[in-house]
């Protein structure tokens, strides 16, 4: 066990963890059919890849993942596929629980390309909440210097104790899967971080640490206190290091991940099984039977708290995730997705409605808990008053949401969900700003483009006069009958020459800085689509044709009228 | 001690000061003329507040015209997609006084579709795209690239069959708001509620 660091701020609020951490785990019954989200991750949806009518095996194949951050999806049950919409795929089972699972490797003489690609066919995701695929988290190492890989098994929420049970049940497993990933992304140690309110699951790891092979396995008990399970807090608690504002865990050399992700991703390659089930905590006053269950995915969450004996009487809410940070649901219609950590069936004493609304007292409450440092009072004022360039002077974007703020604030003022809103508004201007901007290049393209077009006309029309004039200069040697000036109205054709000069480096200098610019750009962020800096070059290179053929042109009729001169 | 403020002193103090002003104004004059640009850099900035829709609502041939024209003295209240937000962001900036929108603001954010079975393959409404977003060729259908579209609806009156419609944009799912719902807040329960204390 090593030193850990501090957070400032943090809550202690009621833990209740003991009602779903003493029964053992178990596993829920099949279901009977299942509804397959496209998107149980972060990143695009998935897309389909099965019709309806199709049979399917556990494990099969039934969505694509669409682009670099996405994750395929896999049937959770052996059955036919009864329906696909727009958002998930419906399979009814068949009741023979008939695997399809790829071919089980010893990752340890695996290449490491090998490894990704399995993560990737199995469909790996983050079981903590953010559902970031895993294999795309594990491919950091191109871009940073990944030194120390954290298991982030705090689990500070209250309620929750899926990954209690899991370190209690496979801490074997969970650090074989941290091996695997540490070989992955190049680690030189792993640090377990885990709250002391977890004895057992101490208890576990610390026999299963000393067998843990090649890379050296730390374990670090922390103290309890709420969000200590955030990465950025946890990696400033066990390596008293900060991850810059709006900067990535990578970038302090350092990877999390939760043990539940561990694990799928060990099965996933050696057991070759896609991630098709995962542990889900059912608790809550209203069930009959809390504890930890390996839930199918797709499974609806009215089945799965019906066998955990829910009274619907005494029932007065339904969350998803924890009561901190967690979803109140507004339909038990809905499946379990792969993010799905824990279900709490509420009754009414057990979290009663918040009181009314008050104004804000500046306390200051709020500020002393804020385990990111920032001032959620004047962010409160500035959320409510829309003044979105404050908010982002405040960093509004470093709040993680844990909810502390709302938790302490004796005016019960719903803080977070103010910052949400927040925050969703400022995303949407920001989508809306780069549509501006992208019409803009798109106009200025198209201005520049007709111009060409003009130019080009022009330059044709010259050469079809300087074709017939021959012709007539013959028969009329009067040099008046020149049209060619006569596109030139300037009286000076010397000073009208050194402008189009100036225009043409100008436009050449412009398309130069315009290769630059994007040049630099696709050098930065190679996976991103640069199609504004593409369009800019292209409206730049437009400018340099026009600029070239009146500069010609000019050129000519100036040749023209110095042999006419004399 | 007459040589201390003699004239020629004077005199070439006079002389040198004068030939460096002389001097380096007309090396100033010069450089500004040689590197004259034609682009003002507040035009730039107006161009950056309007929306981008290139619509020609304001009665000039696009936003950046608009703003070229604003910047010359032109009136603020003249462009509808921007509404009222708009015309207060131009007013900051200008330290002008914001006027009331010259025009209706649209109600909400729509894209032009046409209905490919009616087309004619005319062409008019792919020459009118201010953006270029509606491709298809002589005699062939044409249809719009939502995502390009900026609703300006300059394609709706050249289209001799009537078949462009202006519909809604539809918000991916990416973009999604979400339903924030003010009931059930969790987190009162290991408090006494306000009122309950007071009693």
């Amino acid at each position: 066990m090593t030193l850990s660091f501090d957070f400032p701020g943090g809550i202690y609020p009621p833990e209740r963890k003991v009602r779903s951490s003493q029964a053992s785990l178990q596993r829920a019954p099949l279901p009977e059919r299942v509804s397959l989200p496209l998107r149980q991750h972060s990143g695009r949806p998935a897309v389909a890849c099965v019709s309806p009518g199709d049979s399917v095996q556990v494990g099969s194949l039934i969505a694509k993942r669409n682009g670099l951050i996405s994750a395929h999806v896999h049937a959770s049950i052996s059955g036919t596929v009864t329906h696909i919409s727009g958002n998930d795929i419906q399979i009814e089972s068949d009741r023979q629980d008939t695997w399809h699972t790829l071919a089980p490797l010893n990752w340890r003489d695996t290449d490491a390309g090998t490894l990704l690609a399995r993560l990737d066919e199995s469909g790996v995701v983050g079981l903590g909440g953010a559902g970031f695929p895993t294999p795309v988290k594990a491919r950091v190492i191109a871009r940073h210097a990944i030194d120390t890989l954290i298991v982030n098994a705090a689990e500070c929420e209250p309620y929750i104790t899926a990954d209690d049970i899991t370190l209690q049940r496979y801490p074997d497993d969970v650090l074989e899967g941290a091996q695997l990933i540490a070989s992955l992304c190049g680690a030189e140690q792993i640090i377990i971080g885990i709250e002391d309110n977890k004895p057992e699951a101490i208890a576990a790891l610390t026999q299963a640490v000393g067998r843990s092979q090649p890379v050296s396995v730390t374990l670090t008990v922390i103290p309890t206190r709420y969000p200590s399970g955030s990465e950025k807090l946890l990696i400033k608690t066990l390596l008293n290091r900060t991850v810059p504002s709006q900067g990535l865990p990578a970038d302090v050399g350092a990877l999390c991940h939760n043990p539940g992700t561990l694990l799928a991703a060990l099965n996933a390659v050696r057991a070759g099984q896609p991630l098709v089930e995962r542990i889900v905590t059912l608790t809550g006053d209203a069930i009959a039977r809390p504890g930890n269950y390996w839930v199918r995915l797709g499974t609806s969450i009215e089945t799965l708290l019906t066998h955990a004996g829910l009274d619907t009487d005494r029932l007065s809410s339904v969350i998803q995730g924890g009561p901190m940070m967690g979803e109140t649901l507004d339909t038990l219609k809905r499946p379990v997705v792969k993010t799905t950590n824990c279900l709490i069936a509420a009754t009414h004493a057990e979290l009663p409605s918040g009181p009314q609304e008050a104004p804000c007292i500046r306390c200051g409450a709020c500020e002393s808990v804020c385990p990111v440092q920032l001032l959620p009072q004047q962010l409160h004022w500035y959320a409510r008053a829309q003044e979105d360039d404050k908010l982002e002077r405040y960093h509004l974007f470093d709040c993680i949401e844990c909810g502390a703020c709302s938790y302490v604030c004796p005016s019960h003022i719903p803080l977070v969900e103010d910052y949400r809103e927040a925050k969703s508004r400022l995303r949407y201007q920001q989508i809306e700003t780069a549509k501006a901007e992208h019409a803009k290049h798109r106009f200025e393209f198209r201005q520049a483009r007709l111009a060409r077009e003009e130019a080009e006309k022009q330059a044709r029309r010259h050469a079809r006069l300087a074709q017939t004039k021959p012709s007539i200069s013959n028969n009329r040697a009067d040099a008046a009958a020149h049209p060619a000036p006569s596109t030139m109205p300037s009286a000076n054709p010397q000073a009208d020459l050194r402008s189009l000069r100036i225009a043409q480096s100008a436009a050449k200098a412009a398309v130069r800085k315009a290769e630059k610019v994007l040049a630099r750009e696709a050098q930065q962020a190679p996976h991103e689509s640069h199609e504004d800096l593409e369009t800019q070059l292209a409206t730049a290179r437009e400018n340099l044709k026009v600029a070239d053929l009146q500069l010609a042109q000019a050129r000519e009729n100036a040749q023209i009228s110095t042999e006419d001169s004399p | 001690m007459s040589d201390a403020v003699s004239l020629w002193g004077i005199a070439s103090a006079v002389g040198i000061l004068t030939g460096l002003g002389v001097g380096f104004g007309a090396l100033l004059g010069a450089v500004s003329e040689r590197f004259k640009s034609d682009e003002h850099p507040l035009v730039e900035q107006i161009d950056a507040l309007l929306p981008q829709t290139q619509c020609g609502q304001c009665g000039y041939p696009g936003c950046r015209p608009y703003a070229e024209a604003i910047n010359e003295g032109g009136a603020l209240n003249k462009c509808p997609p921007g509404g009222e937000a708009t015309i207060q962001a131009l007013a900051d900036l200008l330290g002008r006084e914001p006027a009331p929108l010259d025009g209706k603001a649209p109600e909400a954010l729509q894209v032009a579709f046409i209905r490919e079975a009616e087309c004619i393959g005319c062409t008019k409404c792919i020459q009118a795209c201010p953006v270029d977003a509606i491709i298809g060729a002589a005699k062939q259908m044409h249809t719009v690239i939502e995502d390009e579209c900026t609703g300006c609806d300059l394609c709706i009156e050249p289209c001799p069959v009537d078949c462009i419609d202006m519909l809604p944009r539809s918000t991916p799912l990416t973009h999604w708001q979400p339903v924030i719902s003010p009931a059930a807040s969790v987190f009162a329960s290991d408090r006494t509620p306000a009122n309950q204390g007071a009693e």
